[in-house]
């Protein structure tokens, strides 16, 4: 064990695979932070490089590019409110109102922070107790899966600002969205409305895209006749008096130790958020949108200042970006085990690992049977670490570069945003329906945003709602019986925390009064 | 407004000029000369990651090495099969779109989802045939088929199978086996499920009794042990997982695989189809070799799918066109035959979950509804006061907007309409640089720098998709 430990240090500590990874973070950051391609999508793309590298310098390289580029989807999330991969969208409304206060820097170097340290908490989870959490992940059957989505889903609905109703009839738009075409279980496609090309049904990348950026755009389009302006400067004209506060945090140095000085009055928060994420990323399916959105919605409850939520809360950023990273690290956990992949990512690293004749399986880290895959597995926990360290100067420079985003004018600012969303959509699958359905997802996200109707429990219902729909006919097939959705611990559990989620605030209300 | 009716001029200005050069450079452009000389993009109808994605990149890159040009896949999931399937078969027959085709073309015709067949396209090579097997938990009862066979017959409807989609290989695998043994193909009940990886895994967490997929597809659990292969659909032994037992040799005749195959669409010529399938066959033949595995060996395509216990049985010619029409007239069988038609027909039907979903949405209006009626103005009750965030709100959303606002959504909305309608035609670099450029007029800013920013632009954007991310953009006049 000990000298597989030595050996993947010192595999991973050689120039050429330290190469790999600054490329591969440079190159992560880069993807992840374009709208519509994903961490997944970066991945991919590398598969065909990875047949050219050694074992450790391919996982390494995956290992990398997946860290970096599901921090870098928070860039364009915070600066123009368009998130980059899906895991940002539970922060993206909260970020965007930062920046609209000239706060950008400092809410993307607490995406940063948070993200690096919930990235090696998630690490830690991986190397100290994959087998043992395997074990939990062999526990969930479609009952168990049902509740958890529905949990994810619930907490995207209870967060939002205005009302839980609003929030739930967001939720229930996205569903909705999410059942045109044909389901999974289904070999007749419904709610096409006579268009063949729905047949697929709605991407969410797309309309993730059309809902946040495109509807964002739109509105600027209508609203400010001053296209002189950027972001930046409506805020000096706004409050003038706040330049000075401006000028203080202009200080990397000096933004960083305010970050970090936040993060350890937040120690506890952070370790609740990544032990949240590491579980939810652990299970085969869930993965880092849901660890955000639940993150998220733990941390709002829980807050002291619940209200700021939504409004640009830096608590509800961190946590959430804590989360998500975190998830990434336990992702691996099923891969590894058994070969059953936690999220798409490690679905393609498991093809890599097969192509270099690994053979994931619980066996894998005995290194007294096979101790060069067992030396292989440990350098997946020391690139990890070392794509998070990598990350902090990266990640401040991109931070930097992404600044610039800030002082364009919005007259030649919207028509590129326009273009490259337009481009962003259609590189995913190469469709046109894509790029209609994020046109159609920027007028709906304009008329919904109008009736104060939050929008990230859309993009949610939409990512999750094939899923759950899925689980729910597996179970009714299966069961015989209404009580066997909870026949098990784990979902009465899970089942309760959703009817307490629903019924909290409305308890609350009425107790005092008593 | 003097300003704004220059740019009108000029935005019409660049609509015109896109306009002549479209009628002076629609002929001509088809050059075909030396194939290939760009990217050639092939299309795998199922996600990253698992088995046909990996055959497709191995095959890709081998593609590369021989063809010197990039070999770029694309995913294209969804719809059981069909998106991908489509949109590779309908693209441009002219060399540059290759499909992995895999056995759904065969079955999803049948059932009504396309009207594509193999008729659709030039099947070039198949690469691999894998049969399917039925696993079992480890720890479950049945040591033998016959086993299995006995329990269905004394608790039939009982025994839970998944491995795929209902209507999905695996599933007809399952059901022409009961059906082959004289059982009725509801005899286990097949939960739908949306892969080999997600059944395994509710296999061993209990939820189902045995699941149906190809050895490769369960190979990590299968060498750890968790979980057996009872018998394999199969005329022989395959290759890597010799211990399993087939069904002929357990005394049921029944056998069925799964095939991929390369294809190109109907009409692409023929010279082009010959060169790609000579290309193809020195590959399989392992005149191509990419370094991987661990020692960084150089390794032919037929060696990489042993290693990955893939089957390499290759057919092309008239042998692979006899081959997918036999399958095909299989699937039909089965899938018309009566015994199907109950399977066929969902257990629920589709609208169930979109109904749930209108019914909660119906009720939440109404709560709405309610609240609002409740509350109908934006004034705290108790304080008597304007709640001052409400009324601003409330401001927001109706100040300021001018006609020149709305003639900015309509612009915005219109570029992206005309984008999807032209740039196939246009191709993408003329048609994007021409919406930067009218859209960055039309709000204010100088020519001159308009014409800059564009030009930096979409150089930029075409640079970061077309080059490093190798997405394959429309290529319209001048191969632009």
């Amino acid at each position: 064990m000990a000298s597989a430990i030595t050996t993947a240090i010192t595999d991973v500590l050689q120039w050429q695979v330290l190469l790999v990874i600054l490329f591969s973070a440079m190159y992560g950051i880069f993807v992840g932070s374009i709208p519509g391609l994903t961490a997944t999508m970066a991945v991919a793309l590398m598969v065909p490089m990875t047949f050219f590298l050694g074992d450790v310098e391919a996982v390494a390289a995956i290992v990398t590019t997946v860290t970096c580029s599901i921090f870098a989807g928070d860039i364009p999330a915070t600066l123009v409110r368009i998130p980059g991969t899906p895991a940002s969208a539970a922060y993206a409304t909260d970020a965007y109102a930062l920046t609209l206060k000239s706060q950008h820097e400092k809410a993307l170097t607490v995406c940063l922070v948070f993200s690096v340290i919930g990235g090696l908490f998630g690490t830690l989870v991986l190397a100290c107790s994959a087998p043992q959490l395997a074990k939990i992940a062999t526990q969930f059957t479609s009952y168990e899966y049902f509740w958890l989505f529905l949990l994810g889903l619930t907490c995207a609905a209870i967060v939002s600002d205005d009302s839980r109703m609003m929030g739930a009839f967001a939720l229930l738009i996205g569903l909705l969205l999410s059942t045109v075409g044909l389901g999974t279980d289904y070999s007749t496609p419904r709610l096409t409305f006579g268009f063949d090309a729905l047949i697929t049904g709605i991407n969410f990348i797309p309309a993730m895209i059309g809902l946040f950026g495109i509807s964002e755009v739109l509105r600027n389009a209508l609203y400010l006749p001053g296209m002189n302006e950027t972001a930046a400067s409506q805020v000096v004209g706004k409050e003038g008096s706040e330049s000075k506060s401006r000028t203080v945090e202009a200080s990397l140095l000096g933004r960083l130790r305010q970050v970090l000085s936040l993060a350890w009055q937040r120690k506890l928060h952070l370790l609740r958020s990544s032990s949240i994420g590491s579980l939810v990323g652990m299970l085969p399916g869930a993965g880092a949108d849901i660890a955000a959105w639940i993150s998220y919605a733990v941390s709002k409850r829980f807050s002291k200042k619940p209200d700021e939520y939504g409004k640009g809360s830096l608590e509800g950023i961190g946590d959430a970006t804590g989360a998500n990273n975190a998830a990434l690290g336990s992702a691996w956990v099923p891969a590894l085990v058994f070969g059953i992949p936690g999220d798409s990512v490690t679905a393609i690293a498991i093809g890599v690992l097969l192509t270099k004749n690994i053979t994931p399986g619980p066996n894998i880290f005995d290194a007294s049977e096979k101790p060069e895959q067992a030396a292989l597995v440990f350098s997946i926990y020391v690139a990890f670490i070392l794509a998070n360290l990598v990350l902090i100067p990266l990640g401040l420079l991109a931070i930097r570069a992404g600044s610039i985003l800030v002082h364009i004018p919005r007259r030649i600012l919207l028509p590129l945003i326009v273009v490259f969303c337009t481009v962003g959509s259609f590189a995913m699958y190469g469709s046109y329906l894509d790029v209609s359905v994020m046109l159609a997802m920027g007028l709906l996200g304009f008329v919904l945003e109008s009736f104060k109707v939050p929008l990230g429990p859309v993009v949610l219902g939409i990512i999750l709602g094939g899923q759950v729909e899925h689980k729910f006919i597996q179970c009714i097939t299966k069961s015989t019986d209404v009580s066997e959705f909870f026949s098990s611990p784990i979902s009465i559990i899970l089942g309760l925390s959703i009817a307490v989620l629903w019924c909290a605030p409305t308890l609350a209300k009425l107790m005092p009064r008593k | 407004m003097n300003s704004s009716s220059s740019h009108c001029k000029s935005f019409s200005y660049f609509f015109s000029l896109v306009l002549c050069l479209g009628l002076t450079g629609l002929p001509g452009c088809r050059n075909k000369a030396d194939y290939p000389n760009r990217p050639i993009t092939l299309v795998c109808p199922w996600a990253a990651g698992g088995g046909t994605d990996r055959v497709s990149r191995q095959m890709a890159a081998h593609l590369e090495q021989k063809l010197g040009v990039p070999v770029t896949v694309i995913n294209a999931t969804g719809g059981k099969g069909v998106t991908g399937h489509s949109r590779g078969l309908n693209a441009r027959p002219d060399g540059y779109t290759l499909t992995m085709i895999t056995l759904e073309l065969n079955t999803m015709h049948w059932s009504g989802l396309t009207k594509l067949t193999f008729d659709d396209c030039i099947p070039l090579y198949s690469i691999n045939e894998d049969y399917a097997a039925l696993i079992v938990n480890n720890d479950a009862k049945w040591n033998s088929l016959q086993d299995l066979e006995m329990e269905i017959k004394n608790r039939p409807g009982q025994l839970k199978a998944s491995g795929t989609a209902s209507g999905g290989a695996w599933h007809l695998a399952t059901a022409g086996w009961l059906i082959a043994g004289g059982r009725s193909a509801d005899d286990v009940t097949w939960i739908s499920s949306t892969g080999a990886g997600p059944s395994i895994q509710e296999l061993i967490s209990g939820g189902l009794d045995m699941v149906c997929c190809s050895l490769p597809e369960a190979r990590t659990l299968l060498e750890s042990g968790q979980v057996r292969a009872l018998g394999l659909m199969a005329p022989r032994r395959a290759l890597g997982f010799e211990e399993v037992q087939t069904f002929p040799e357990q005394g049921t005749d029944w056998t069925l695989g799964g095939w991929r195959c390369l294809a190109v669409p109907k009409d692409t010529p023929d010279e082009i189809v010959n060169d790609l399938t000579q290309v193809i066959g020195s590959i399989v033949e392992g005149e191509t070799a990419i370094s991987s595995g661990s020692d960084r060996s150089k390794m032919t395509f037929s060696k990489f799918m042993e290693t990955q216990r893939f089957d390499h049985t290759y057919r092309t010619g008239n042998e692979l066109r006899e081959f997918l029409s036999e399958t095909d007239a299989k699937f039909g069988e089965l899938l018309t035959s009566d015994a199907m038609k109950s399977v066929n027909s969902d257990r629920f039907s589709p609208m169930t979950f979109p109904y749930i979903i209108l019914g909660l949405m119906a009720c939440v209006l109404l709560g709405i509804a309610i609240n609002t009626l409740r509350q109908p103005y934006p004034f705290n009750r108790t304080s008597r006061e304007p709640d001052n965030a409400q009324l601003e709100s409330m401001t927001i959303s109706v100040q300021r907007v001018g006609n020149r606002g709305l003639t900015n959504f309509g612009i915005i909305v219109t570029a992206m309409i005309a984008y999807m309608l032209f740039v196939e035609i246009v191709g993408f670099v003329l048609l994007s640089a021409a919406i930067v450029l009218a859209m960055l007029c039309w709000l204010g800013t100088r020519l001159k720098n308009s014409l800059l920013i564009t030009i930096v632009f979409v150089g930029i954007v075409y640079e970061i998709f077309a080059n490093v991310l190798r997405v394959p953009l429309p290529r319209g006049w001048f191969g632009w």
